[in-house]
């Protein structure tokens, strides 16, 4: 599904991404960990569409397609979503019109008429009680004055709502409590199945406890320089990073 | 400037109802002064002079054509007074009995009621000062009319309609509003300007006396002005606890210059000024705000919002007096504006100037873009990038909108700026 080959990527002059290279598959699981520095949002936001990053080499393939032509509106149609680490707050908006245009920006992709109304009111309802998301929220304007629980589920919610091929969660544990957690890690449990992939990027490791990783990755200073299961990251856990950065410089 | 030169001419053949000596006086007050240029303190952001072009004559035409196209509000009931090109036209008009409550064609009514007209005419505005007021006073043949009596709550909206269709493109038309609201009485005004075809010039002042404990909703309306150059007064004047919320939208027009202006004559009034404008193309928006506190113990809040797109300018100057005596007045001042294009320009200039010592004034303004963050957010969802802004620029313009309140307004507006901006969220 999704092919990243020897991308390189600098904002300003600053190289972040040095030659980064990793594969997912439809119904896989990739969790990307590592120290504070190392690319991993910048990864993220990337694959997304940020345009403030420069590519220097390197490509990323979605489908087959290079995703890198493609505008970040153009990518989310195409079935790419991400959970913003700190998601943006945007007053005026309710987040039932902002998924309106959302769904129906997809659906005019696939060449389908907008949403029925009464199909999108149960479509709604139906993938906030995924993440126990009261009804009020919906009408709220977008994560404006949520807790940081809220923002998350309300991002986990909308990924259901757009039910993408590839989600890139960035740090979605960054400020939540362990109820919180349950709660988001329950919601994306519920949306894994065999035609999706997940790309979980996370310092920790406690997220993967609920989020079950297929494969494990450690980036550093721009690159994935080691790769393995679901014990890998137990494995960080224990011995923080620096066993990693002493391999690498050995 | 023709129109200038051949004034008294003009003055002359115009019918001067029973306002002769009024119209003498602002005559020779707006000789005085002339027209004003970009020197003027004023006027230094809207050169105005060279926006007024060669041969354009002072007068109305009653010709007219259309009017099926016309937005008439169909579906909110209410008191319709409709004016074609200046002119009050009665067929159009809808005029529901509602007791307490007197309106129609200003000048019918300049002889039904003298004594109002002695006392109230021309007393809001500053001829003395105001070049086009005192222009509007000299020639000035039409307009609404609307005298409410004291304790009574009118529940249906009066609508004021303009309606520009066929007339010559090279009349300067003068139109005039007087409305009077007895104390303790209750009235939601809409003025509604509408331009549906070929480039138009009109002056317009509405005089606006808001008894005690009284209180006047008013919008005004610019949807549908391409093409259209017009000024604007709004001249409201609040006697004691009167409530005073006038709105103006503005989403398109050529040159608009709306001067709102609230003076604070009694205690514990209150006047909440709000606004929003939307600029395209070469669309030059001017919003000139005045509250003048006179007494202790007021509220006043002006919360203007613009949206600037292509080559279009805005200006806002926004100023509010607090006079020596108006000790306790809370007086606050917001101005934003967001520039969808590098062509696109905003003038801000808030002037507060206070004479009191125990007062609350503040005053906020912010000139920016749509922001990035927010931007790539709703990218990031599949909405394509004009639909995003659009969505963006509703959030920020929406407020305005939303502090409108007679329902049935509002949503017709919030359709409007769906509409305008594209989006149909």
């Amino acid at each position: 599904m999704l092919e990243i080959k020897n991308l390189h990527a600098k904002i300003g002059d600053k190289e972040i991404l040095k030659g980064l290279s990793l594969t997912v598959n439809a119904g896989e699981v990739h969790a990307i960990m590592g120290p504070n520095g190392t690319g991993k949002s910048t990864l993220a936001s990337i694959i997304a569409g940020k345009e403030d990053y420069e590519i220097t080499a390197g490509e990323i393939l979605f489908e087959g397609q290079n995703l890198l032509d493609l505008s970040p509106d153009a990518r989310a149609r195409e079935g790419v979503f991400l959970a913003f680490q700190y998601p943006v707050e945007i007053p005026g908006v309710s987040t039932t019109n902002f998924m309106k245009a959302a769904v129906n920006a997809k659906r005019k992709h696939n060449g389908q008429e907008p949403i029925a109304a009464k199909e999108f009111l149960a479509m709604m309802n139906e993938k906030r009680q995924l993440v126990e998301l009261d009804k009020s929220y919906l009408s709220r304007s977008i994560n404006e004055g949520f807790s940081g629980g809220e923002k998350k589920r309300n991002a986990i919610f909308q990924m259901a709502m757009l039910d993408p091929k590839l989600a890139i969660l960035d740090e979605t544990d960054f400020g939540l409590d362990i109820d919180a957690l349950r709660i988001v890690a329950d919601g994306v449990n519920k949306l894994r199945n065999k035609h999706n992939a997940f790309l979980v990027i996370t310092h920790y490791q406690r997220l993967l406890n609920h989020i079950v990783p297929d494969y494990v990755h450690i980036m550093y200073d721009g690159r994935i320089v080691k790769t393995g299961d679901k014990g890998l990251a137990l494995k960080m856990e224990e011995r923080g990073y620096d066993w990693i950065k002493e391999e690498i410089t050995a | 400037m023709s129109f200038v030169n051949n004034i008294d001419t003009a003055f002359e053949s115009i019918d001067k109802d029973t306002l002769a000596e009024v119209r003498e006086s602002a005559l020779t007050s707006f000789k005085a002064l002339g027209l004003p240029s970009a020197r003027h303190e004023e006027w230094r952001y809207t050169n105005i002079k060279t926006k007024l072009p060669e041969g354009l004559k002072l007068g109305i035409s009653s010709e007219s054509q259309v009017a099926s196209r016309l937005k008439y509000f169909n579906s909110i009931e209410g008191t319709k007074l409709v004016f074609i090109n200046g002119a009050f036209s009665a067929e159009s008009s809808v005029i529901l009995e509602q007791s307490g409550l007197a309106v129609g064609s200003l000048k019918e009514n300049s002889s039904n009621h003298p004594e109002l007209f002695a006392k109230y005419f021309n007393k809001a505005t500053d001829i003395a000062k105001e070049n086009f007021a005192a222009l509007n006073t000299a020639f000035a043949q039409d307009g609404a009319f609307i005298y409410l009596r004291k304790n009574t709550k009118v529940e249906l909206p009066v609508f004021i309609f303009h309606i520009y269709d066929s007339a010559p493109t090279d009349i300067f038309t003068q139109s005039r509003n007087l409305i009077y609201v007895e104390e303790n009485a209750d009235i939601t005004i809409v003025e509604d300007f509408q331009n549906s075809i070929g480039e138009k010039f009109y002056n317009h002042v509405s005089e606006v006396f808001i008894g005690r404990n009284a209180e006047v909703n008013y919008s005004l309306l610019q949807l549908h002005n391409p093409n259209t150059t017009s000024i604007n007064y709004i001249e409201a004047r609040l006697e004691r606890d009167a409530r005073y919320h006038v709105t103006t939208v503005t989403l398109d027009g050529k040159l608009v210059r709306n001067n709102v202006n609230a003076y604070m004559d009694g205690e514990n009034a209150l006047a909440t000024l709000n606004g929003l404008f939307i600029g395209k193309d070469t669309s030059h928006i001017d919003n000139h705000i005045l509250v003048d506190h006179r007494v202790p113990n007021c509220n006043s809040h002006q919360t203007y919002k613009g949206v600037l797109d292509d080559s279009s300018t805005g200006v806002f100057n926004g100023k509010i007096f607090v006079q020596k005596d108006a000790q306790k007045t809370n007086a606050y001042q917001s101005s934003k504006a967001v520039l969808l294009s590098d062509e696109a320009s905003m003038n801000s200039k808030p002037q507060l100037e206070i004479f009191a010592d125990d007062v609350k004034c503040s005053h906020g303004a912010a000139i920016g873009q749509v922001s990035k963050n927010e931007l790539f957010y709703l990218l990031t969802r599949g909405i394509d990038k004009e639909t995003a802004r659009g969505i963006l620029t509703y959030a920020f313009a929406h407020e305005i909108i939303a502090a409108v309140k007679l329902p049935e307004l509002r949503n017709y507006l919030d359709e409007k700026l769906k509409q305008r901006l594209n989006i149909t969220i």
